[in-house]
C-alpha cells in the first residue's frame, strides 16, 4: 500500500505522513469524530492517488468544509481557544488535503502540521512528548525537501539525511537563541483556557459527601532544599484556610477581612524552591509557615496563605525561605476572633453539648484540648480512605456514630469541638509530607499527600497547628521514605542502592522531567539574567542580552559560513577518468584539443572530420572509453588494459 | 528594476570565458516565497512562544529559525564551486529552435543535485552532479533572424535541499548563435560546372544504397562506422554506401533566379542542405567568397555561415 502510494506521488505521502503526525499530538484532545473525520479524509485522498477512486468534486469539498467548521463549532461552542482551534485547524488541514494539487497545496498542508505542532507545545509539555516532536520536525524538514523538488526522486534516506544534518546543525543556534533571546515577562494576550478539571485540593471540604478519596499519584508540586532539611515532622505545606462551617461544608474566607497577627519566628532558616504543577488556581504552597519576602506577583493573606495575582496555569518555580518555629504575641483581632468561633445555629448539637461540658471539666484549655485528642485516640476512631456517608449534621454524626474518616473529619470535629468550647479555631488544607527523591535530590508532593490540619489560638503564642490525624493513624503522617530525609546527604547514594530497578526508574525519570521542567520549560528572563550575573555581568539588562545574543549568532554563522565555505574535498580521480585526462592532455598537445562539452562519442566524430589522421589512432580508445564509462561497472582488467593502451598509443602531428 | 540589476551584474562580472568556475563573489542567495512563508511562519511561532513563555514552543521555533539558517548555508554550497566547461549553441534555420548546450562539471566529492539553467525562453535542469563528473545542460533558443545572434544572459541556480533559497549566478557570454537563413524555394539544383560525368541530373544522383562492409581504414569517419557489429566484439568495420558522390554541384550566388537576396540566400540553404543529406560535392560562390567544392558537416557549415552571414557587417550582431 504504502509501496504504491509512494510510486503513485512521493511528495503527498509525505505530507500526509508529517500531517498525521501532527494531528497524533492532539488525538486525547480532538474529539473522537474529528479524528474519525481525518483518518478518512487522509485514506481518500491516498487511494485518489493511487487512482483508486476519484477526488472529491469542489462542492463535496465545500461541504465537507462546512459539515466539519460547524461541527467544531457545536462540539466546542466556541472556535476559539486552544482546543477548538485545534479541532478546526487539523479538520481544516484534512479538507485542504482533498485538494492538494501543486507544490503550494503540499506546503499549506505542511504548514497547517507545524502550527498543531505549536499548539501542541503550547500546553503539552511532558518530557515523554519530547522525542514525538523531534520526529515530526525531522519529518517535516525531510518532508520539505522531497515536495520542493519532486522531479530529483530524492530517496527517503537523503531527505532524512539532509534533513537531520541541517536540524543538526541548527541546535546549536537554537540553544544559543534559547538561552539568550530576551523573554517578555507577562503576556500580551492570552488564550482563553481549556476547562480542565481540578484534582486535589478545592474551595472547600465536605467530609460527609466524600465516600471514597482516591489516591491520586499526581505530583501537586516538588520542593529541593538548599540548604538546610527540615525534619519529616514539620513538613507541612500550607494551602487554603477554611474559616466558614455550615455544619457540612467547610468554605474559605475569600475577603481579606482581617489584619493577620505579627509573627515571630526562631530556629533555623530553611531555603527551598518549589516547582509548582499548574492548579488552575491562586495557590502557591509554601512550608508553614515563610518568613521571608514572598515572591513578585504574590501576596500573604491574613491567615497566612501565599497566593498568586495571576491562577496557576503552567509549571511555575519560585524559591522560599520558612521556618517552623513561630509565635505571635498579639492579640487576637476582633473580626478574626469571630470568624475563629463561628458555628452555624443549631446544627451538630451534641457535639456542641459534649464540648461544652468537657470544657467545663477541664482544668485549663490544654487540658480540654488533651480531652479532645484523647477522645480520638481511645474513642475507637480509625482512620479510612473509605468512610461511610454522613448525615447534615455530620460531626455528630462521625463523633458519635462512624467514628471512621481521614484527615477532614478529623480536623472538621477537631475544629467544631474547639469553637463550640470557646477557643478559635480553624481548618488548615494543604499538603504533608512527600516522597524523598535521591536521585534527583527533591521531595516529590503527590495529590495523594493532601491533608487537612487545625490551627488554634493559644493566647500568647499565636495560631498552633494541631493535627488530629496525627493522633488516630500516626502511620499515616510517616511515611518511611519520609524519615531518610534527616539522615543526612550522605545517605542519598546509599538509598538510591537500596531502591529495587523498578522504584529507581520511576524516580529517575521523575528526576529527568523535574530537570526539564525547571530548567528548560520555566527557562524564562529572571532565568536569563541570573545566568548572565554566573557569566560575569555586573548588572545584567536586556542590552547585555541582546550583546551576548549578537555576538553568540556572529560566532555561530562564522562557524557555519566556515564549515560550508571552505572549499570542499575534492573527488577522488578514479584511474579510468585519469587515464583518459592523459588521453586528453596529449592530444591536446598534438593540436587536437577536446571541447569541454565533449563526450568521447562527439569527440571522435568531430576528429574523424577534421583531423583523419589522428582519429585513426585514437578513435578506438574512445570507443574504449566510452564502452568502458557508460556501459556496465567497468571490470577492472579492462580499465588497466585501457590505461595500458592509452600509454602506448603514438600520436601523430596534427596536420 | 530586473533590467538595471541585470546590468549590474555584467559590470560586476564581466564577460565569462570558460571554463567558469563558481565563486562566492558571483553567487546570489534570495529565499523564494516558500522561504518567505516559512520565515512567517516562523515569526508567528516565535511571537506566540514569547506571549506565552511557552519554552517548547520558542525552542521549535528557533530549531526552525536555525534550520533556515543552515538551508541558506547549504544551497549556496550546492552551486558553489560547479565548473561550467563550456557553452555551445548549436546553428540552426532561422524561425527554428536552437540548442543550446551547456557542460557542467564537479570537481569535488560531494554530489550537486538540482542544478537548474535558465534563458528567458525556457529552462532545463540536472538531478544529479555526482562528485568528480560531468554533466550536461540543455536549454532551447528561438532563432530569429539569420546572422550572427548574441546569447542571452543565463542563469545557473538551484534551490536544493529545501526549496527555501534560490541560489544563482548569472553567465554572460561571448559565444553566439548562428543563424541561418531558412532553407526554401523549389528551385531544380543547377547542373555544377565542374560536372565530368556523364550529364545526368543531379536529383537522380542520390541513391544512397546499401554496398556492404568493409575493413575500417585511417581516415573513416566514425559515422560510418558500424558499431553494433563491433560491439559484438567483431573487429572495427565500416559501412559503404554507392551513390553519386560523383558529381560536384556549383552553387552561385549570381546564377540564382530570384526576386530578393534574401529568397535566393534562401534557396541556396535549401540547395545545400539537399545536397548534403545526399553526400554530394558541391562548392559555394557567393560575390566575395567562395567556399571551395567539398562535402561533409563541416563543409555545410562554412557554406550555410556563409549565407547567413552574407550582407551584414562582420561585428554586427543583434539579440
Amino acid at each position: 500500500m504504502l509501496e504504491r502510494l509512494a510510486r503513485a506521488d512521493r511528495p503527498l505521502m509525505w505530507v500526509l505522513a508529517v500531517y498525521l503526525g501532527a494531528v497524533a499530538l492532539h488525538v486525547d484532545r480532538l474529539p473522537i469524530w474529528c479524528t474519525a473525520a481525518i483518518v478518512l479524509i487522509s485514506v481518500w485522498r491516498a487511494m485518489a492517488a493511487m487512482s483508486a477512486i476519484a477526488m472529491p468534486r469542489n462542492l463535496i469539498r465545500v461541504a465537507l468544509g462546512t459539515a466539519l467548521l460547524v461541527a467544531v463549532a457545536v462540539q466546542f461552542s466556541t472556535i476559539s481557544g486552544l482546543a477548538a482551534g485545534t479541532a478546526l485547524l487539523a479538520a481544516m488541514g484534512a479538507v485542504k488535503l482533498l485538494e492538494t494539487k501543486t507544490r503550494r497545496d503540499h506546503y499549506i498542508v505542511l504548514g497547517v502540521s507545524l502550527f498543531l505542532m505549536i499548539a501542541a507545545c503550547l500546553d503539552r509539555q511532558n518530557l515523554l512528548r519530547v522525542p514525538l516532536y523531534v520526529a515530526i520536525t525531522w519529518l517535516a524538514c525531510a518532508a520539505l525537501c522531497i515536495v520542493a523538488a519532486p522531479q530529483l526522486a530524492i530517496s527517503a534516506r537523503t531527505a532524512l539525511l539532509q534533513a537531520g544534518r541541517a536540524l543538526g546543525y541548527a541546535l546549536p543556534v537554537a540553544l544559543l537563541l534559547f538561552v539568550f533571546f530576551p523573554r517578555f515577562q507577562g503576556q500580551i494576550w492570552s488564550l482563553p483556557g481549556g476547562g480542565q478539571a481540578v484534582t486535589g485540593l478545592s474551595n472547600e471540604m465536605s467530609p460527609g459527601a466524600i465516600s471514597q478519596l482516591s489516591e491520586s499519584d499526581e505530583p501537586a508540586f516538588r520542593v529541593s532544599f538548599l540548604g538546610q532539611r527540615p525534619p519529616s515532622t514539620m513538613l507541612y505545606w500550607r494551602g487554603p484556610v477554611l474559616h466558614e462551617f455550615d455544619g457540612y461544608t467547610w468554605r474559605r474566607q475569600p475577603r481579606q477581612l482581617a489584619r493577620g497577627a505579627d509573627l515571630q519566628f526562631r530556629g533555623p532558616v530553611y531555603r527551598y524552591r518549589v516547582t509548582l504543577e499548574p492548579n488552575q488556581r491562586n495557590w502557591w504552597f509554601a512550608l508553614d509557615l515563610p518568613s521571608g519576602p514572598v515572591p513578585a506577583g504574590t501576596r500573604f493573606t491574613f491567615d497566612y496563605q501565599l497566593m498568586s495575582i495571576q491562577p496557576v496555569t503552567q509549571t511555575t518555580t519560585y524559591e522560599l525561605s520558612s521556618q517552623t518555629d513561630y509565635r505571635s504575641t498579639d492579640d487576637l483581632s476582633f473580626l478574626s476572633r469571630r470568624m475563629g468561633l463561628q458555628l452555624p445555629d443549631g446544627r451538630n448539637p451534641r457535639s456542641v453539648v459534649w464540648a461544652r461540658r468537657q470544657r467545663a471539666a477541664a482544668a485549663s484549655e490544654q487540658d480540654y484540648v488533651l480531652r479532645v485528642l484523647n477522645l480520638f485516640r481511645d474513642g475507637g476512631f480509625v482512620y479510612s480512605l473509605t468512610p461511610p456517608r454522613l448525615d447534615l449534621d455530620s460531626v455528630d454524626d462521625f463523633l458519635f456514630n462512624t467514628r471512621s474518616g481521614f484527615c477532614g473529619h478529623y480536623s472538621s470535629a477537631f475544629v467544631t469541638l474547639m469553637r463550640a468550647a470557646g477557643i478559635p479555631a480553624r481548618v488548615v488544607t494543604g499538603y504533608h509530607g512527600g516522597e524523598w527523591n535521591p536521585i534527583g535530590e527533591y521531595l516529590i508532593v503527590r495529590q495523594a499527600d493532601a491533608h487537612a490540619w487545625a490551627e488554634i489560638w493559644v493566647p500568647g503564642k499565636g495560631w498552633t497547628r494541631v493535627d488530629p490525624t496525627g493522633v488516630v493513624a500516626p502511620d499515616r503522617l510517616q511515611r518511611a521514605a519520609l524519615d531518610r530525609i534527616d539522615a543526612g546527604e550522605f545517605a542519598a547514594d546509599a538509598l538510591v542502592a537500596e531502591l529495587g530497578w523498578w522504584p529507581r526508574a520511576v524516580l529517575t525519570w521523575d528526576a529527568a522531567n523535574t530537570w526539564w521542567k525547571t530548567r528548560v520549560l520555566d527557562f524564562d528572563l529572571r532565568s536569563q539574567l541570573n545566568l548572565m550575573k554566573n557569566l560575569g555581568f555586573e548588572a545584567p539588562g536586556l542590552r547585555e542580552l541582546g550583546w551576548m545574543l549578537a555576538g553568540a549568532l556572529a560566532l555561530w554563522l562564522a562557524v557555519v559560513g566556515l564549515r560550508f565555505s571552505r572549499s570542499p574535498a575534492p573527488a577522488p580521480v578514479d584511474p579510468l577518468a585519469r587515464s583518459y585526462r592523459r588521453l586528453c592532455r596529449r592530444l591536446a598537445a598534438a593540436g587536437a584539443a577536446r571541447a569541454a562539452h565533449e563526450g568521447p562519442m562527439d569527440y571522435s566524430h568531430r576528429l574523424s572530420r577534421e583531423q583523419p589522421q589522428i582519429a585513426a589512432v585514437v578513435t578506438p580508445l574512445l570507443v574504449d572509453y566510452a564502452t568502458l564509462r557508460f556501459g556496465a561497472p567497468p571490470a577492472e582488467p579492462a580499465v588497466r588494459e585501457f590505461t595500458r593502451a592509452v600509454r602506448r598509443v603514438r600520436l601523430p602531428r596534427a596536420a | 528594476m530586473a533590467e538595471r540589476a541585470a546590468a549590474w551584474s555584467r559590470r560586476r562580472q564581466g564577460v565569462d570565458h570558460f571554463p567558469v568556475t563558481i565563486t562566492r563573489r558571483r553567487l546570489y542567495i534570495l529565499p523564494t516565497r516558500a522561504g518567505l512563508a516559512f520565515c512567517a511562519l516562523l515569526l508567528v511561532m516565535g511571537i506566540a512562544g514569547l506571549n506565552y513563555a511557552n519554552s517548547l514552543a520558542l525552542l521549535l521555533a528557533f530549531v526552525l529559525g536555525g534550520f533556515v539558517l543552515v538551508t541558506m548555508n547549504l544551497c549556496h554550497r550546492n552551486l558553489q564551486g560547479v565548473r561550467i566547461e563550456g557553452l555551445v549553441a548549436h546553428p540552426t534555420f532561422e524561425g527554428d529552435v536552437a540548442r543550446l548546450e551547456i557542460a557542467l562539471g564537479n570537481d569535488l566529492r560531494d554530489a550537486r543535485l538540482g542544478l537548474d539553467a535558465a534563458v528567458p525562453s525556457a529552462s532545463a535542469s540536472v538531478g544529479e552532479l555526482l562528485g568528480g563528473t560531468t554533466g550536461r545542460l540543455e536549454l532551447t533558443l528561438p532563432a530569429r533572424r539569420r546572422g550572427r545572434q548574441s546569447l542571452p544572459r543565463i542563469r545557473l541556480s538551484t534551490t536544493f535541499p529545501f526549496g527555501l533559497f534560490r541560489a544563482w549566478t548569472w553567465l554572460h557570454v561571448d559565444e553566439t548563435l548562428t543563424v541561418y537563413p531558412v532553407p526554401r524555394g523549389a528551385l531544380p539544383m543547377p547542373v555544377g560546372a565542374s560536372d565530368r560525368s556523364d550529364g545526368r541530373s543531379t536529383r537522380q544522383a542520390g541513391n544512397d544504397e546499401w554496398a556492404g562492409l568493409r575493413s575500417f581504414r585511417d581516415g573513416d569517419s566514425p559515422r560510418q562506422v558500424a558499431w553494433k557489429v563491433y560491439a559484438r566484439g567483431l573487429p572495427l568495420l565500416v559501412k559503404e554506401y554507392t551513390g553519386g558522390s560523383s558529381q560536384v554541384l556549383d552553387f552561385d550566388f549570381a546564377a540564382v533566379p530570384g526576386a530578393s537576396t534574401e529568397s535566393r540566400l534562401q534557396q541556396l540553404t535549401r540547395w545545400i542542405v539537399d545536397a548534403e543529406a545526399r553526400g554530394q560535392r558541391y562548392a559555394l560562390t557567393l560575390p566575395a567568397l567562395r567556399v571551395g567544392e567539398a562535402n561533409g558537416p563541416l563543409h555545410r557549415h562554412r557554406c550555410l555561415e556563409a549565407l547567413a552571414l552574407f550582407g551584414l557587417p562582420p561585428e554586427s550582431s543583434h539579440a
